[in-house]
């Protein structure tokens, strides 16, 4: 079992290498290989669950810098690899069938892998330089694949989510490497156990990781990068940046922020608390006038991780078990918006709401789909969205007090706008007479409802039953471990 | 600290006795000099060795004198140094004549180069 | 008269530096009578094999320091653990670069011209740019590295205003030595000579103002003066800040950086190649000794106003870097800024400072020799295309070059996988660890800055269609191809498997004083 661990790195990394020297068909192929072996190392991983870490690696790399090759999954860390895995699968076999231009899908392949050996990496990693120089290493080619295979603004666009993702990390950076001289361990585990910085420091490294986070994640007003990189993407990048690139920052804030500075946490949550909340007005007020499908969806994004950071702010074990849910249900839900919303632009080559419509005359289907993952995104019980933002708002309000009051009313309130934009939106999109650029719109052809089929089950069966899915527990033992002392 | 700006009395007496002699000098010139200027031709002209002056007080050196300079540099700064080893030589045995040997050795490296590279002839 | 007393020459300890001085001289013979057809590859071979038997006796030394035998010529000389890794690196270093200097293949006659100093434009200097080429470089650089040999183990202050000296007039020369701009390298040349001559001027004032506090020039007694003087140490501070200056002047530090860009853009691409990566480690392994052996005891003093010129220095080169148009230049004001990352290091002021700032040279002179020797593959009519926008396109005309660079360029940024991630991972940490943590955000902000030109770099390459004046990029010879492997295949190991170098800069991270 401790093979899998670096299996589910290397497989990836070695896929990577392979696609890229061989020529473009072949290479494709490969990375759909490459990637579906990396899931099917992935799945067993959850086999067995002991309690802590369910299973861990560790072999020493450079002791100078304690940097070990440290990896370990459990209940946090696994629905989120899990989900990184299978949302890879589907983006490379998409891309087998449908790459834009200029083409070279093997490279886009290759990038993917890459990305995905990244995220895998950052999500196991226990060892803290381990986990930045994965955070980092995700970084760049997702640039590229935006740069490359994007939009007409692409250059701007991944120039501009390089700087600030670049940014986030060197800020990571120094807190990382604050924590490493000072505490002489980089072992998360032992970190998470035993804190031995004092509070003064762990309130400023904190601070320093909740920006690198915020960056990521995004939280407001950080998120600028967001909608110009989703908007340029491809759908593939899209479809990866947001179902689980984003994740890597709330997924930090909880390993690392929570875990390794949990008294810098508990002083600083109220401002997360509040951010959060402005994330998920702004965003969804935002939302509200977007002509741009993709840019609307992206900035639902912000709105949705807003949820999600309220989560982790409220700091209450029930506030954690919402942001975990809620992580991987954005990641399911966004995703397959992406990817519908990719479909509508290749078909109608246009993304404005103004130039769409009747979606449900030409493509049933489709339009259909696009509806399941709408109304799951907005927070329809019995769909997937539902969980994490009921239990955001419930978490902030059982915190109690003035502040975390009001926090929970805003955010109730922020709900209803997200339904009202989602909606507005599949008003535009799916209803109303056709529009001339949806005039020859295809149904949903095979490969696609390949790529779809599993995010689709995924929104329901999460709707239904998240436990499933979502380890609650290690959640909760995350949270009485670090701020129950 | 008295002491230390004691051992550089002499110093500020060379120095005053420098302004003495060299102030004396002009003022015995001026107490023995005409009083009736003559301001006959030539008479402020620079003197050069005899030769009438060349007009212009700026004149530029062509570079090849400064090879020449530059030689006798050289070979000026290797006697400084073969004086005090001429004294102990003998004393010291065969490593320091072959280290001063070395010393030569290099220089005449370095002649040997300017010659072979016909920096050495007048052109 | 009294007894005269030689100084004991432990010549095993200087025979690293010995077999350069000599093989330079000897280089200096085959200048004079080997035919000029052979006279390239007998000074490139007679060069390297000095270098490898240099390198040979150093490692060969390692491990046999003792407290005893360290010191030498009467205490001058000080081959200690620091000194000896400080020799090994300049001469891995100094070996790489000197494979550029090789190269005969991208243009007739190899990069450089017999005369420095004749007049632009006069027919001599058409005559000599056809010509088959120099190869006094050869003896240059051995005289030059031999210099920096001696700068690095240098015990007193003289002896390393000798070695400053000796190692600098010979790179002054090179300079002037380019085949092609020669204006410009003739600018670069003087330039460089008068702010040279300039800092040495500072240097030897301080050595003089140091030597009225100390009543000696040997690390030991200044020491001892620093620790024990009930002086005012007036004196010690004007020294010691004048001496500074002599060596901030040659890593590049600003507010005395301002020869870089012109210097690096100018001189011949394997003399700035050289320069970047053996200059700067030379300069540094004296500052390092200077500050750590010498005037530790001052360090209350000197850190806060060297932290203040590392952040200067920082941000001069980053902001700086952003406005460049010309990559050489570019890749100047990011060796001013790599100077203000390692002066980080520096300050940290532990074991963990020297050890990080010791890798931290190594890695830097790695990357940096492969990237100018990649500048000096992308040519057209005119010689090198430096400028950026020559460069726009040059990922679809050749890739592999373009990716290389992309990763040179990486590695500079400082992310991870590369050699340059561990290097500044290093001196964040050590500067953390002695509280300094103020230099660390800076560096950090400084870097973000930094980044941007780099990416600039690659975007352009990747993403802009090659235009009608993009150059092509000439199939390098064999040498630069080794030097190219070489810098690439360290950046990536250095960065993937930083251990034995880490384990080997820290055990030589002591002196012995």
């Amino acid at each position: 079992m401790v093979d899998l661990l670096l299996w589910t790195l290397a497989l990836p990394l070695v896929g990577a290498v392979i696609a890229l020297v061989v020529p473009d068909a072949p290479g494709r192929i490969v990375s759909v290989v490459a990637s579906v072996l990396t899931l099917v190392a992935v799945v067993p991983l959850g086999f067995d669950r002991p309690a802590g870490m369910w299973h861990e690696l560790d072999i020493p790399w450079v002791p100078a810098f304690h940097l070990r090759l440290h990896l370990g999954v459990d209940g946090i860390s696994y629905p989120l690899v899990v989900l990184t895995a299978l949302l890879t699968v589907l983006c490379c076999a998409y891309s087998v069938w449908h790459t834009p231009a200029p083409g070279r899908g093997n490279v886009l392949g290759a990038l993917l892998l890459v990305i995905e050996a990244g995220i895998l990496g950052t999500f196991l990693a226990q060892d803290l330089v381990l986990f930045f120089i994965a955070f980092e290493v995700v970084l760049l080619p997702m640039a590229a694949v935006i740069a490359v295979w994007g939009g007409e603004g692409r250059r701007r666009a991944a120039l501009k989510f390089a700087l600030y993702t670049l940014a986030g990390s060197v800020l990571l950076l120094v807190g990382v490497v604050v924590v490493v001289v000072q505490a002489d361990t980089a072992d998360m585990v032992k970190l998470t156990e035993s804190p031995t910085l004092p509070a003064t420091t762990q309130l400023w490294v904190f601070a320093l990781f909740a920006l690198a986070f915020a960056i990521k994640s995004p939280l407001w007003p950080l998120h600028t990068w967001l909608p110009d990189a989703h908007t340029e993407a491809p759908t593939v990048g899209s479809v990866i940046l947001a179902g689980v690139l984003l994740k890597m920052g709330t997924y930090g804030l909880i390993r690392v922020g929570i875990g390794v500075t949990p008294e810098g946490f508990a002083k600083a949550a109220p401002v997360l608390g509040v951010l959060a909340v402005a994330a998920i007005v702004v965003g969804s007020l935002v939302c509200l006038v977007q002509t741009e499908l993709k840019r609307l969806i992206a900035y639902s994004s912000v709105g949705h991780m807003g949820f999600v950071l309220l989560g982790i702010a409220t700091g209450s074990a029930v506030g954690l078990q919402a942001a975990l849910i809620g992580n991987i249900a954005h990641g399911v839900l966004t995703g397959l918006l992406f990817f519908v919303a990719g479909a509508i632009k290749d078909r109608a080559h246009t993304g404005q709401l103004a130039e769409l419509g009747g979606l449900r005359e030409r493509a049933p289907w489709l339009a259909g789909i696009l509806g399941v993952a709408a109304l799951g995104s907005l927070g329809l019980p019995g769909l997937a969205g539902f969980w994490g933002e009921a239990f955001a708002v419930v978490a902030a309000y059982q915190r109690g007090g003035l502040l975390w009051t009001v926090l929970a009313i805003v955010a109730a309130v922020g709900a209803a706008l997200t339904a009202a934009y989602l909606l507005r939106m599949l008003r535009r999109v799916s209803h109303g007479p056709v529009a001339p650029a949806l005039a020859a719109a295809g149904e949903v052809r095979w490969p696609e409802a390949v790529a779809w089929a599993p995010l689709i089950l995924l929104a329901f069966v999460l709707g239904v039953v998240p436990v499933l899915v979502v380890d609650l527990a290690a959640g909760a033992a995350l949270i009485s471990g670090a701020l129950g002392r | 600290m008295d002491e230390y700006l004691d051992s550089y009395a002499p110093v500020a007496l060379l120095a005053l006795v420098g302004v003495l002699i060299v102030g004396g000098g002009f003022l015995a010139n001026r107490l023995l000099r005409p009083r009736q200027p003559n301001a006959a031709a030539g008479k402020r002209d620079t003197y050069e060795c005899g030769l009438d002056p060349v007009p212009g007080g700026w004149a530029q050196m062509h570079i090849r004198y400064y090879l020449y300079a530059y030689l006798y540099v050289l070979f000026a700064v290797e006697a400084v140094f073969l004086f005090p080893w001429a004294l102990v030589y003998l004393k010291a045995g065969l490593a320091v004549i072959v280290e001063m040997a070395i010393f030569i050795g290099v220089l005449a490296l370095g002649l040997l180069y300017a010659w072979r590279k016909r920096a050495l002839t007048w052109q | 008269m009294p007894e005269l007393k030689l100084p004991d020459i432990d010549y095993a300890a200087l025979l690293p530096m010995l077999i350069l001085f000599g093989a330079a001289c000897v280089g200096v013979l085959i200048e004079g009578f080997v035919p000029r057809s052979v006279r390239n590859m007998v000074q490139l071979v007679l060069s390297l094999a000095a270098m490898v038997a240099a390198l040979v006796f150093v490692i060969r030394r390692a491990g046999e320091v003792t407290a005893e035998n360290a010191a030498t010529i009467g205490g001058a000389i000080m081959i200690d653990n620091m000194g000896l890794f400080m020799e090994g690196a300049l001469l891995v270093l100094g070996l790489v670069s000197l494979l550029l200097f090789g190269e005969r293949t991208l243009e007739r006659g190899g990069a450089f011209v017999p005369h420095a100093a004749v007049t632009v434009g006069s027919e001599r200097d058409r005559e000599q740019a056809v010509d088959s080429g120099a190869t006094e470089v050869y003896p240059l650089a051995l005289f030059s590295l031999g210099g920096m040999l001696m700068f690095v183990t240098a015990n007193d202050l003289l002896t390393m205003f000798v070695a400053l000296e000796v190692f600098s007039l010979p790179l002054y020369l090179m300079c002037a030595l380019a085949r092609r701009k020669r204006l410009l390298s003739q600018e670069s040349a003087l330039k460089y000579f008068l702010l040279g001559a300039y800092a040495s001027a500072f240097f030897l004032f301080g050595v003089a103002m140091i030597y009225g506090f100390a009543k000696g020039v040997d690390f030991r007694a200044i020491h001892e003066a620093v620790r024990g003087s009930e002086t005012s140490p007036t004196l010690l501070l004007i020294g010691l800040a004048l001496v500074a200056i002599g060596l901030l002047f040659k890593i590049a530090a600003a507010p005395f950086h301002v020869w870089t860009p012109d210097v690096y853009q100018g001189a011949p691409t394997p003399v700035t190649a050289f320069m970047a990566a053996c200059t700067k480690a030379a300069a540094f392994g004296a500052l390092l000794r200077v500050l750590y052996v010498g005037f530790d005891g001052a360090k209350w003093h000197f850190t806060p106003v060297l932290g203040a010129v590392a952040v200067l220095t920082m941000l001069v080169g980053a902001v700086l870097a952003v406005t460049q148009t010309d990559l050489k230049r570019l890749l100047a004001y990011s060796s001013v800024a790599n100077a203000g990352y390692l002066m980080v290091g520096l300050l940290g002021g532990n074991k963990d400072g020297l050890s990080s700032t010791l890798f931290y040279l190594v890695a830097y002179g790695f990357t940096v020799i492969a990237a100018f020797a990649l500048v000096s593959l992308v040519r057209d009519a005119d010689g090198e295309a430096t400028h950026l926008s020559r460069w726009a396109g040059l990922g679809r005309r050749s890739p592999l070059f373009a990716g290389i660079f992309t990763f040179l360029l990486l590695a500079f940024a400082g992310i991870p996988l590369t050699s340059g991630f561990m290097a500044k991972f290093g001196v964040f940490g050590a500067a953390i660890a002695g509280d300094q943590t103020w230099l660390v955000i800076f560096g950090v902000l400084t870097s973000i800055v930094l980044a941007f030109p780099y990416l600039r770099v690659v975007v352009m390459m990747w993403l802009s269609e090659p235009g009608e004046t993009t150059p092509s990029v000439s199939i390098p010879g064999v040498l630069t191809s080794a030097v190219l492997g070489i810098g690439t295949v360290a950046t990536l190991l250095l960065g993937v498997l930083p251990g034995p170098l880490l384990e080997l800069a820290d055990q030589a991270s002591s002196f012995i004083r």
